[in-house]
């Protein structure tokens, strides 16, 4: 059997060995949904099929990383400039005709990378595990010892996400109530699992990004809402990139132009309620989103953000949290 | 030695040293060398500096000791009652546990959460008559929920053991004045130590590096898979330091375990002279209803996540809103006809890496059973590696070593066909080896003195006898790659998606609706060649009837 079964694997493997034809080929850590409607945009404008890999945004980074030598990747589609700061080198700038209609302040310097689409931090809110209290309105209303426990949010050492509410968080509170707040907070290892959290009723209040929380709203979860808070909240642009020496060339930028088009942009955000980065859109015109003129709020500097990642990190690490094993 | 090297044996052996070599050690050395060298401090002190990765490790071996002990005092008993008795509901209770082991973790601890998490719906029920649970993340769940999988393991390295065990010896004790009970556990005990040993130490192995279940209901107990992914993703492939330790402890904890399992199925050498196996006996009456009930909510309890699949994959859904009540096709129609490429993925690329994985462990468990020269405990040795290594761990080493250079594999669907045949490969050989100490040397002996050369005699006469063993190592092998995730998710290229690569996107997307359905046809695709052995080929692989 073992014998007789070597020469036929072989010859199998080698025929599976040859190289796939010359189709773009997108690393993302987006939902299903999401890389659906850019694999549809980029069939439409491009005419090509756009490959899809997923993963956690660091263990794609990492392996565009060591793919370097022989890339198999054209296009990066996650994360904030402060996880992606720190990859400069695997990317080289584009600059896409769709960035005339971009938001200027979200554009990167050099257009090394490109703003996809607009995050918006908001409470994601179950209403039927509130027990009496009153659903939060500001961030400070988090201090309340009664939270204890109750909220969830992403490890900000592994989520982009969970680094810029935390880091956001130690800016707009005092000190003694951001330390209240984090102390009711439970830490998710997975992002995915705080709005999944929240609306399996696990947890009262889970922080993630509107796109995360309005899908439940929007599948009719009627006792979940979305609050931004009074006291400000926080936006980050997720970025596309072009991955260095894209091995289908001329292709990587159209995708990345199909990406950044009004009519991906418009898809995304009525499935996958992705906030555009282009002027050209009003979100109320497709989904039941506030514009983001009406929402308050609080500026962040995403570059200072990087710079003092470790520092923060490591003091967030000692403070205590609800679920902390003794 | 000289003697040695003239047999094909020896050859053959090489032979399998070198791929073993290529393959297992190139790539685990590419990330083991890693712990020492690199900038800074190096990884080993690093370790011995923070308590979190200390008590991660001491977490990490309570978990897998207590996993170990609760799923074998779960599987032998139940492997021991569908082997030798027949009861009511047999048939179900005997197949059933096998489709615990193709339930993406993922679900499984999802469907554990819905069931006994904090607004779970045993957890409100207990809650209303004044009883409170423990909170399910941390030890209660992780023991919970793993122990309630991999109980599997147990059960099916062991029904086989057990269906094979010759009553003779048994009846040749009671005829020598041993009680019936009695002369059954000292007789059949050191038998079929040898299958339970090799049972447990895997799910010793596969608690430690298990990351799905860990993840999620963790939480803030540090455990080592969940340090070791954390550190991957902090460090990333620049620095590779603090995750190589982390991995090579994982690597040396498994390596330990093994050897303790060597040395004591080393101690006691038993060979089954004529194998014939014991006729059912019935069980009637209130023990036989007593012993169905105990077995069918043991095997209901693990197979909760199923029935949370078969509903959602025809559960109409908005997003990730579940309606439920509200039933649709539209799930399934997607897995078929819109997206069939992950399901044609995954049968091709498991069913050569099935073919390549058995062969491969036949040859080798033979020549380390039957045939042991100065090089077979290395291939032993190393055959048993990927066991200790996680799926993470694998595919960072595989595409570290074979991106580029002389065996340029990264991209291909062949790194995938490759990562599933290490990871998958020692299973196969573990239940070899396990069966081999039972076939007597005689057998093959009496061929040779009959004038048959030596791999003609392997394939006339040990062959045969290893078949059924084969084919159920086969279905094992089967079961466990079409599931395969952690290591291919790494590994795989655009395009070459598996089913439970589409099934681990779509949960992590929220879309549980869809993630049933490809999940569904998960289930359907490693439960046809267990009815296919059992109806057509009348290979009785499970001890089912």
């Amino acid at each position: 059997m073992f014998l007789k079964s070597v020469p036929f694997a072989a010859a199998l493997s080698l025929a599976m060995a040859l190289p796939a034809l010359a189709d773009p080929v997108l690393y993302t850590s987006n939902p299903v949904p999401a890389y659906e409607a850019v694999q549809a945009a980029v069939k439409a404008q491009a005419g090509v099929n756009l490959g899809v890999i997923t993963g956690g945004s660091g263990v794609l980074l990492r392996r565009i990383e060591a793919e370097a030598a022989a890339p198999q990747s054209d296009v990066f589609w996650s994360s904030s400039a402060n996880t992606l700061g720190a990859y400069e080198q695997l990317f080289e700038p584009y600059a896409s005709p769709a960035l005339e209609a971009m938001m200027p302040e979200l554009r990167y310097p050099g257009d090394l990378f490109l703003p996809g689409n607009l995050h918006v931090v908001t409470m994601l809110v179950n209403t039927d595990q509130l027990d009496g209290q009153e659903a939060p309105k500001t961030w400070a209303d988090l201090a309340d010892p009664a939270w204890n426990g109750r909220i969830i949010i992403a490890d900000p050492a592994n989520s982009s996400t969970g680094y810029t509410i935390v880091w956001g968080l130690s800016k707009l509170l005092d000190e003694a109530t951001y330390k209240a707040v984090v102390a009711n907070m439970v830490i998710s290892g997975s992002s995915s699992n705080v709005p999944k959290g929240v609306a399996m009723g696990e947890y009262a209040v889970g922080l993630t990004y509107e796109t995360n929380s309005y899908a439940y709203v929007d599948g009719g979860q009627e006792e979940l809402t979305l609050v931004y808070p009074a006291d400000g909240t926080f936006t980050s642009p997720e970025y596309a990139a072009l991955v260095k020496n894209a091995p289908s060339g001329e292709v990587a930028k159209k995708t990345i132009d199909a990406l950044l088009s009004k009519e991906a942009q418009i898809a995304l955000l009525e499935v996958a309620f992705r906030r555009p980065s282009r002027t050209d859109i009003k979100v109320s015109d497709y989904v039941a989103l506030p514009e983001i003129a009406d929402i308050k709020l609080f500026a962040l500097d995403e570059a200072d953000a990087a710079k003092n990642r470790e520092a923060f990190l490591a003091a967030w690490a000692a403070l205590p949290k609800a679920g902390d094993v003794e | 030695m000289m003697t040695q090297i003239r047999t094909p044996w020896f050859w053959l052996t090489v032979l399998s040293l070198a791929l073993l070599g290529l393959f297992v050690l190139y790539p685990l050395a590419n990330i083991l060398t890693a712990s020492v060298i690199g900038d800074g401090p190096n990884g080993w002190s690093r370790l011995m500096d923070n308590p979190k990765y200390l008590q991660a490790i001491w977490n990490t071996l309570i978990l897998a000791t207590a996993v170990t002990g609760i799923a074998t005092l779960i599987g032998v008993p139940l492997a021991y009652v569908t082997a030798r008795h027949s009861f009511p509901g047999k048939g179900l209770i005997a197949l059933l546990p096998l489709i615990t082991l193709v339930i993406p973790e993922v679900i499984a601890a999802q469907t554990w959460l819905m069931m006994l998490g904090n607004n779970g719906l045993i957890t409100r029920a207990l809650r209303e008559i004044g009883l409170r649970l423990p909170s399910f993340y941390g030890w209660f769940g992780l023991i919970t929920s793993m122990s309630f999988i991999y109980y599997t393991y147990v059960y099916i390295g062991v029904v086989s053991a057990i269906a094979r065990f010759d009553v003779q010896l048994e009846e040749a004790a009671q005829s020598l004045g041993t009680a019936p009970g009695i002369s059954r556990i000292k007789v059949m005990l050191p038998v079929i130590m040898p299958a339970v040993l090799a049972s447990a130490l895997l799910v010793f192995t596969m608690t430690v590096g298990n990351f799905a279940i860990s993840m999620i209901l963790s939480h803030r107990l540090p455990l080592l898979s969940v340090v070791t992914y954390q550190a991957a993703v902090a460090e990333g492939a620049a620095d590779i330091t603090m995750q190589s330790t982390l991995a090579s402890v994982s690597v040396l904890i498994v390596m330990v375990v093994l050897f303790l399992n060597r040395w004591i199925v080393r101690r006691g050498k038993y060979e089954i002279v004529q194998g014939r196996g014991a006729k059912p006996q019935p069980l009637r009456g209130i023990k036989g209803a007593g012993v169905a009930l105990l077995a069918g909510l043991v095997v209901l309890i693990s197979l909760l996540p199923l029935i949370s699949i078969i509903l959602g994959a025809f559960t109409a859904s908005r997003g990730p809103v579940m309606q439920w009540g509200n039933w649709t096709l539209a799930n399934l129609e997607r897995v078929f006809v819109t997206a069939p490429q992950p399901l044609i993925n995954s049968l091709t690329y498991a069913g050569i890496a099935t073919l390549i994985s058995i062969g491969f462990s036949a040859v080798v468990s033979y020549l380390v059973v039957k045939k042991p020269n100065v090089l077979t405990p290395f291939v032993d040795y190393v055959s048993a590696i990927p066991l200790a290594l996680s799926g993470t761990v694998l595919g960072v080493g595989l595409l570290a070593s074979f991106h580029g250079g002389w065996l340029p594999l990264s991209g291909t669907a062949a790194i995938i066909v490759l990562a599933y045949v290490i990871r998958r490969m020692p299973f196969g050989m573990r239940n070899g080896q396990a069966t081999l100490h039972n076939i007597p040397n005689s057998l093959e002996e009496a061929s040779i003195s009959l004038g048959v050369p030596p791999v003609a005699s392997f394939f006339k006469a040990v062959l045969p006898v290893m078949l059924p063993a084969i084919i159920s190592a086969g279905i094992l092998t089967w079961t466990t790659t079409v599931a395969e995730l952690s290591a291919s998710i790494l590994v795989y290229s655009g395009g070459r998606e598996t089913l439970p690569i589409q099934v681990f996107r779509l949960i992590d997307s929220g879309l549980m609706a869809y993630a049933s359905a490809y999940g569904l046809v998960l289930v359907a695709v490693i439960l046809i060649p267990i009815i296919v052995a059992a109806r057509v080929f009348r290979i009785d692989v499970f001890a089912v009837k």
